[in-house]
């Protein structure tokens, strides 16, 4: 090994390295198992720091020479957040998915990921690097995932100085030639992985409080990525009307067509008897009327789908007191009567008591609302519009009010959080 | 004298050559996870559920996993049947009174009695009407055809499309959930390309080893047990909440699954991704995840044997695992402190100082510092920690600059 001047000057510090990585630690306890799994690789080739998507850490000596303590952990805490919110996965997902392929697709890629995690990561004893890339530097606003940032960002003037940028291969999935590869030495297997992203996902859950929004976020979702409402409120509704005792059924009313082929075989036959659905709606003040147009109108394309005619699907508005059930083939524009304070109790008891029954009611509400107290005799699902809190104006206004998580017997679908398709 | 000139051939057969052409593929070993699960979970004779997009190629690995375990594969296709087909249908005899109604069995189901042994691929499970899946499901958990009772050589393998693709959206309750091992089945772009240039991936059964499986079913008790006699929430769980409807959930049904596959991928000597796909898919995400983080623990080094060995301990090299050795040291001379562990304590972390990163020490010495009574005598290595000591100052003093730059 020589050891001239020359060469040692260009040596990896590596006690400034590790005095970053201990400060990142401290500042960041959650995100501790996460920074001591890295492995860190020193190469001269490397631009600045970058990670590949096994978990090892490349680092550039001339980076950490001319880099303060304090951005160092800055940087270190940047790179595992590539790792822990999976980018390099997210990445390649959304380039089969948009058909992306180029160079300058990978890189706008890292820059909408840098831009996700540099806006909520920095302060709070972590100082934010020179040169991170934050959301306004190219006129967007904070707070938005990395494949949202992607459809915003073009390759033009204001990234242009971006162009150095370079987080890996674990930043946006494209292979780098430092890279070790998959059977390089030290790297973790996709089962290391996960369980390193489940133990810091944990550790956030067991204490959120310290932990800023964004990091709870990801935690919650890392391993049970949300799904589309629509999805979750379609299956809900078809399990509710396909279900024993609603809608079709065999019945010995009338032989089965194939009796004629096995004489002696009792058989029974198919036959439908299309559900009948009652939708509620809770027309209360709190509900905007662009939540419960979209909301309505899934409810119904989901009827029609699984053969209920719209003369089977009943409209139900429901402040205070429950309006008038109207077929939704009558009134193609439903009036929806009412505002103020809600009590879907009474719409509850209005749709039961129509004749004839439904077999499923389906309650559109923001969930503030007292519930009834006895399972209902039908099957319920509750399309809830997520609220942030409870109004304080509303609490003021009503001493009484008393709102209730939606109970157990229902099958609760959340309404209107956006379909973001991926975790991580 | 009659010559024998060959009848020009027609159309047909020379269509029929090019299909025997195109058909002609070979297989190559090699190895794939998700395969290896199946193969593994089958061997185990747990029924097996296959969560994958249609067409991605579920009846073929099938057709392949029957042949490597040299099972006749029937493949029924559920949503082509009536739920009679399954729970066997009613004869009415000469007298129903006194010897009652039989209920017949379909043709498949009598084969595959009578062979004994086979493969059963209950297909399209998602497409089925409600009323047939609840046959098929008395038929999986039950194992019985009308009159007849599946033979224990007989492994049963079913198919649904997830719920976003599937038109009808079915569903399992929990309890059946329950009983099945989940694998999401998704297609491997290299394994597509070079199938369809002729070559597929053959599935082997990893041979289990005869001498290991005493140690397999140790190892797996000891993994399950030691798991949930500290997290005894784990036992049993619900999965509450609409997007975890219809998958994998622990119970003790579920955790007596997951034994068993443990047992099964360490006789076999299988990797830890194949088994974290198992695990996870019998018991869910969490549980799984949590026994597997768990295993992860037992490969570790017992601190007292690191303690009574400090020259010859090996300490991982990865540095989340290495630290929780050190921290696992240090709390083991924190509850039965003594002069002579103390000192191997400092000799371990010494060790750790000379063959990893710097910064994983520093707590570890810390703590252990502040373990010393006040007739011991600090450790001759003591000095070796000035290292640490000032890596940890420059760490305070980022704090400090870091607060200064808000």
């Amino acid at each position: 090994m020589s050891t001239d001047t020359r060469e040692r000057a260009g040596s990896l510090d590596r006690d400034k390295l590790f005095a970053a990585r201990l400060h990142a630690a401290r500042v960041r306890p959650y995100l501790a198992t996460a920074l001591f799994a890295l492995h860190t690789v020193e190469s001269k080739r490397v631009p600045t720091m970058a990670v590949d998507r096994h978990w090892r850490c490349y680092v550039s000596p001339a980076f950490v020479d001319r880099m303060p303590v304090e951005e160092l952990a800055g940087v270190w805490v940047h790179e595992v957040s590539h790792l822990l919110r999976d980018h390099h996965g997210r990445g390649d997902r959304v380039a089969r998915e948009r058909g992306l392929t180029g160079v300058g697709d990978r890189l706008r890629m890292n820059i909408a990921a840098d831009c996700e995690i540099n806006d909520d990561v920095y302060g709070d004893g972590l100082v934010q690097p020179r040169d991170a890339v934050l959301p306004y530097r190219l006129r967007l606003d904070a707070g938005r995932l990395m494949e949202e940032y992607l459809k915003d960002i073009s390759l033009g003037p204001l990234t242009l100085d971006l162009s150095w940028l370079d987080c890996g291969s674990g930043a946006d999935g494209l292979e780098r030639e430092w890279d070790l590869g998959p059977d390089g030495a030290d790297g973790l297997s996709e089962q290391e992985r996960d369980a390193v992203r489940f133990r810091v996902a944990q550790g956030i859950n067991a204490h959120p409080g310290r932990a800023p929004k964004g990091w709870r976020r990801w935690a919650e979702e890392a391993f049970h990525p949300p799904q589309p409402w629509r999805d979750l409120l379609g299956a809900a509704m078809r399990s509710a009307v396909s279900g024993a005792g609603a809608g079709d059924d065999y019945s010995y009313g009338r032989p089965s067509r194939r009796s004629a082929g096995v004489p002696g075989a009792v058989l029974p036959s198919l036959r439908r008897r299309p559900p009948r659905v009652c939708v509620i709606i809770d027309t209360s003040g709190s509900v905007s009327d662009d939540e419960l147009g979209s909301a309505l109108l899934e409810v119904a394309a989901i009827a029609r789908a699984v053969g209920g005619r719209r003369d089977l699907v009943q409209v139900l508005s429901c402040d205070a007191a429950a309006g008038v059930a109207r077929s939704l083939c009558r009134a193609e524009g439903i009036p929806l009567v009412g505002g103020g304070g809600t009590d879907l109790r009474t719409g509850f008891d209005r749709a039961l008591r129509s004749r004839p029954r439904p077999d499923v009611v389906v309650a559109l509400t923001d969930g503030q609302t007292p519930w009834p107290a006895a399972r209902p005799s039908c099957r319920t699902v509750i399309g809830l519009f997520p609220r942030e809190g409870v109004s304080e104006a509303r609490r003021e206004n009503n001493p009484e009010y008393v709102p209730k998580s939606p109970p157990a017997w229902a099958r609760v679908v959340e309404i209107g959080a956006p379909g973001r398709g991926q975790g991580g | 004298m009659p010559s024998h000139t060959p009848a020009p051939a027609s159309q047909l057969d020379v269509a029929a050559n090019l299909l025997a052409l195109l058909r002609d593929s070979t297989t190559e070993p090699r190895p794939d996870d998700q395969l290896e699960a199946l193969t593994l979970a089958v061997a185990a004779d747990l029924p097996v559920l296959l969560w994958g997009e249609p067409g991605i190629g579920k009846t073929a690995a099938l057709t392949q996993l029957a042949a490597a375990l040299d099972l006749p594969l029937t493949t029924v296709i559920a949503s082509v049947h009536e739920p009679s087909d399954f729970s066997g249908l009613p004869v009415v005899g000469d007298d129903p009174a006194t010897q009652g109604v039989p209920m017949a069995p379909p043709d498949w189901a009598v084969r595959l009695v009578r062979a004994g042994r086979g493969l059963l691929f209950l297909d399209e499970l998602s497409t089925a009407p409600p009323a047939v899946q609840a046959a098929l499901l008395r038929l999986v958990l039950e194992r019985r055809i009308g009159a007849l009772r599946l033979p224990p050589g007989v492994r049963i393998v079913a198919a649904a499309n997830p719920r976003s693709s599937a038109a009808d959206g079915w569903e399992l309750s929990p309890p059946l959930a329950n009983r099945f091992v989940h694998l999401q089945w998704t297609h491997d772009h290299e394994v597509v390309v070079r199938g369809l240039g002729g070559t597929w991936p053959r599935a082997t059964l990893p041979p289990l080893d005869p001498h290991k499986l005493p140690e397999a079913v140790d190892f797996a008790r000891r993994a399950v047990c030691g798991l949930l006699a500290a997290r005894p929430t784990l036992v049993h769980r619900l999965p509450t909440g609409e997007t975890r409807r219809g998958g994998p959930w622990p119970s003790p049904r579920s955790w007596d699954m997951t034994l068993s596959l443990i047992a099964f991928a360490t006789a076999a000597g299988s990797s830890r991704d194949v088994l974290s796909s198992l695990v996870r898919g019998t018991v869910g995400d969490g549980p799984g995840l949590e026994l597997l983080a768990s295993l992860d623990r037992l490969d570790l080094p017992d601190p007292e044997e690191v303690l009574a060995d400090p020259a010859g301990a090996v300490l991982p090299e990865r540095g989340d695992l290495r630290q929780a050795v050190l921290d696992g040291v240090v709390a083991a001379v924190r509850a039965r402190p003594d002069r002579t562990r103390w000192d191997a304590a400092w000799a371990v972390l010494v060790r750790a100082l000379e063959t990893g990163a710097p910064d994983l020490v520093v707590v570890p010495a810390t703590t252990l510092a502040s373990l010393r009574q006040e007739d011991w005598d600090l450790p001759a290595a003591i000095d070796r920690f000035a290292g640490t000591v000032a890596l940890s100052r420059r760490a305070d003093r980022a704090a400090l600059a870091a607060e200064a730059r808000r």
